[in-house]
């Protein structure tokens, strides 16, 4: 579970790790939106390039990616399957009743899963070089117009990073209440089904307790410290928008330009 | 010397059917500048009262003045500029995500400009000698460093004030030294008053005074000799002696004829080989 | 023999980059009936090995046997349940495991877990609560409603319940003041009189000299003595080299020293400096 959440961020000082959060996570969604224009190979090619291009700006390890396409290759080999039996056109193979394997499907298949890998890759690189507080912050820069409709997003970006500041504390919490219990003669692991839920009893309800306390406990220090809402704060932590940011928009820019090109192949 | 506490006639209870009130028609001064220790067993309403100062809690009954100021609902947001308080447990008042942001709450909510935000967060991480982990996450601090942080959060908004609220007490011996000598040099080099709540009574024994808390009640107020030199109030109430006195006690048992004058370490060494060796 | 460890290595993420060793090459023996004291800086590995002794954890080099059952890297989690009956294990901050709506279903939960009747389970109960003498009448309370001392004392006598042969604390007395950490120690002295073979993690030097028979000391993973308290504070340097406190008495008593007294043997308790003190007070004159 650790590792699922906060495992995935690796500090490091790359290019990809310099630019801004938001510049960082609207430029993730919006590949997501251009891929959805490849429809032959010269794109598929070219976005695979450009992808290929900012992991190695990102000085990681193609293993980290790699690692993050695993726990989705199910998803993926069932999707990639279901385009390949159930698209029709062109050159015949092989059929039997619904299923086909067909020369479009094939090809249809393959285009679906570069889709995945690449909409992984850099979704991967947006979490490997981020740091969860950083995205929290994105956010709420972001969200910021929506003030104006008396939306608390200040608010909602202080529970969001005080949250992710808590998690890995409440895990060990979780752990060693766990590891009080196991010494109880309580079996996590075994078990029928009713008798596994019983066993979370006990570990759910000391989990809330201590939550709670360190819940008051936090709020007391904070009003302590003046915290009085989020009315009439200012920020130590500012995101700054760079030349990196600059050039990372005009690449994309020219991505997009040469997608629309290519598409007419 | 002015006061720069004033507390008259303070009674708190956290609910009403309780018979016993937490605080129970507390009177005392705090001189600016001074060292007070707060001691008493736990339950015994120290921690209540540092709350109360700091308008964390609301008192029953009695009035409440932080330099010059009444406490109300109207002035608690100026009272608590003149305070800083350090709690108990190092991880539930660390708020920000690493130790640069966390030292810069207080700053934040105080509307400071950024750049004198960062001015001072460089000063106050210095001043506890932790500048070396600005960009850490609280996972990787241990106690004591989590407590050098909280020092520093409060530094930062330069209050008049520093309450130590049992911020000891869940530190290895390491961690505890560390803090108290911190507290020492604030005290000393930096002029803050400090109200040091605590049943360590060593850490006590630092202060210029020591008020002794027990249900409630002030029972005792005095210079550190005074206090421990009346050692069987503080056995009765549960509290340790510091070890020359525990020992003298310890030998009055065994019917030695010790003095009575409170004596600290040096003084009971020389008392001891003064009396041992004269034989 | 009770508690034999022989060779025995952990380390976090066994086979991963990010793989740690926890515990190199520690081998220990601790007899029946035996006060052991393991002291060690945070990040020493105390908690680690203390983990292995119930079998939270399994070696993942050399072996342990506890009672004449063997631990090895290829033991089967299993096996490791039945290990917890006979070692109790008192965490840090034990008030932390505290769930059920009473006192006494609380204490009478690992009891149940290991099988016993719903009646056998709180008669244990009742008895455990009275051992560690909480009064009658918060039995049925929540254990919400405790104060912090009495809520430790429930989550002791839950450990209890299990009436384990080998009791292990970790830090049983962080957070209580003087009076209640009094107390505590005096609980578990008078458990260790019964029989029961005590192992203490602690910060506090004073209880090691108090009440332990036995010292371990741990560093970087590496068990770096072994001996008895007498033995370990007689060395002083060697402990302030391994940033390790003295007891109290130690400390005052090589002030004494300095300034011209002299002792056989550095006192550890405060009973023994006021004895060695009154006698040559009262004019025995014990310096050469």
């Amino acid at each position: 579970m650790n590792k699922l959440l906060l495992g995935r961020y690796v500090n490091g000082d790359s290019l990809v790790h310099r630019m801004d959060a938001r510049s960082k996570l609207v430029l993730s969604f919006y590949f997501v939106a251009i891929i959805f224009l490849c429809n032959n190979w010269q794109t598929y090619l070219l976005l695979t390039a450009f992808v290929l291009m900012c992991v190695k700006f990102s000085d990681l390890g193609i293993g980290f990616f790699i690692k993050g396409v695993k726990p989705l290759l199910g998803l993926i080999v069932f999707t990639v399957l279901l385009q390949v039996f159930f698209t029709r056109g062109g050159h015949v193979y092989w059929s039997f009743g619904p299923l086909s394997l067909t020369h479009f499907g094939i090809v249809n298949g393959f285009y679906v899963f570069c889709r995945f890998v690449l909409i992984i890759f850099m979704s991967t690189l947006l979490t490997l070089t981020t740091a969860p507080l950083e995205i929290s912050d994105a956010i709420e820069s972001l969200l910021k117009p929506l003030k104006a409709i008396k939306v608390p997003v200040y608010e909602i970006s202080l529970m969001l990073s005080i949250a992710l500041r808590f998690v890995p504390t409440l895990m060990d919490e979780t752990e060693k209440i766990m590891n009080a219990q196991r010494s109880r003669g309580v079996n996590f692991s075994e078990g029928t089904l009713m008798q596994r839920i019983k066993a979370v009893i006990p570990l759910l309800i000391p989990l809330f307790v201590s939550s709670f306390n360190r819940a008051e406990e936090l709020a007391t220090a904070m009003e302590a410290r003046g915290y009085r809402g989020g009315e009439g704060r200012t920020k130590y932590r500012v995101q700054v928008w760079t030349k990196i940011d600059t050039i990372a928009v005009i690449l994309f820019a020219i991505v997009t330009i040469l997608l629309f090109i290519l598409r007419k192949f | 010397m002015s006061s720069i506490i004033k507390i008259k006639n303070l009674t708190f209870s956290y609910s009403a059917e309780e018979e016993r009130k937490t605080l129970d028609n507390v009177n005392l001064e705090i001189e600016a500048g001074q060292w007070v220790a707060l001691i008493g067993h736990n339950g015994s309403g120290k921690s209540t009262l540092a709350r109360c100062i700091d308008g964390l809690l609301m008192p029953e009954s009695g009035s409440i003045e932080v330099d010059g100021l009444h406490l109300t609902e109207e002035t608690v947001w100026d009272v608590r500029e003149r305070i800083g308080m350090v709690f108990q447990n190092p991880d539930n008042q660390f708020v920000g995500a690493d130790v640069e942001g966390d030292v810069a709450f207080g700053m934040e909510n105080r509307g400071i400009p950024r750049s004198e935000m960062q001015k001072r967060v460089k000063e106050v991480l210095e001043a506890v000698d932790m500048t070396a982990f600005a960009k850490h996450e609280p996972v990787r601090l241990s106690g004591g460093q989590k407590q050098r942080v909280a020092i520093a959060g409060v530094l930062a908004v330069r209050p008049k004030i520093i309450i130590f609220d049992e911020s000891t007490s869940m530190l290895d011996p390491e961690g505890k030294r560390d803090i108290v000598g911190l507290m020492r040099r604030l005290n000393d080099e930096e002029n803050f008053t400090i109200i040091s709540i605590t049943h360590d009574i060593d850490e006590a024994s630092l202060a210029d005074r020591v008020i002794v808390l027990n249900d409630g009640r002030v029972i005792d107020d005095d210079v550190p000799e005074k206090i421990f030199a009346s050692g069987d109030l503080l056995t009765k109430i549960g509290l340790d002696l510091p070890y020359p006195e525990a020992l003298k006690e310890e030998l009055k048992e065994k019917g030695i004829d010790v003095p009575n004058e409170y004596l600290d370490e040096e003084g009971m060494v020389d008392w001891l080989c003064r009396s041992a060796l004269k034989n | 023999m009770p508690i034999r460890v022989e060779k025995l290595s952990y380390s976090y993420q066994a086979g991963t980059p990010m793989e740690h060793k926890a515990l190199e090459d520690v081998s220990l023996e601790i007899t029946d009936g035996s006060y052991t004291a393991v002291i060690g800086h945070t990040g020493s590995g105390k908690s680690t090995l203390m983990q292995h002794l119930n079998g939270l954890l399994k070696p993942t080099e050399g072996f342990l046997e506890i009672n004449g059952r063997q631990i090895t890297p290829e033991t089967q989690n299993k096996e490791l349940g039945d290990l917890r009956k006979e070692v109790g294990f008192v965490f840090q901050f034990p008030e932390a495991q505290l769930f059920e709506e009473t006192v006494k279903k609380d204490i009478a939960f690992a009891p149940k877990n290991f099988g016993k009747s719903d009646e056998e389970a709180e008669a244990i109960a009742v008895r455990m609560a009275k051992m560690v003498d909480l009064p009658d009448e918060v039995l049925d309370k929540s254990p919400f409603e405790l104060s912090g001392g009495q809520m430790r004392r429930v989550a002791i006598a839950g450990i209890l319940a299990m009436e384990p042969k080998i009791l292990v604390l970790d830090e049983p007395t962080a957070g209580l003041d003087p009076m209640g950490r009094l107390e505590m120690m005096r609980l578990f002295s008078r458990l260790h009189k019964n029989g029961m073979t005590i192992i203490l993690v602690t910060h506090q030097m004073n209880d090691v000299a108090d009440y332990a028979d036995h010292a371990l000391v741990l560093e970087h993973g590496r068990l770096i003595a072994d001996t008895t308290p007498k033995a370990l504070f007689s060395k002083p340097e060697w402990l302030r080299e391994h940033h390790l406190d003295l007891p109290q008495t130690t400390k005052f008593a090589e002030k004494l020293m300095a300034s011209g007294m002299k002792f056989d043997s550095l006192p550890l308790t405060k009973k023994e400096l006021a004895q060695i003190l009154a006698d040559r007070i009262k004019g025995g004159s014990a310096d050469e």
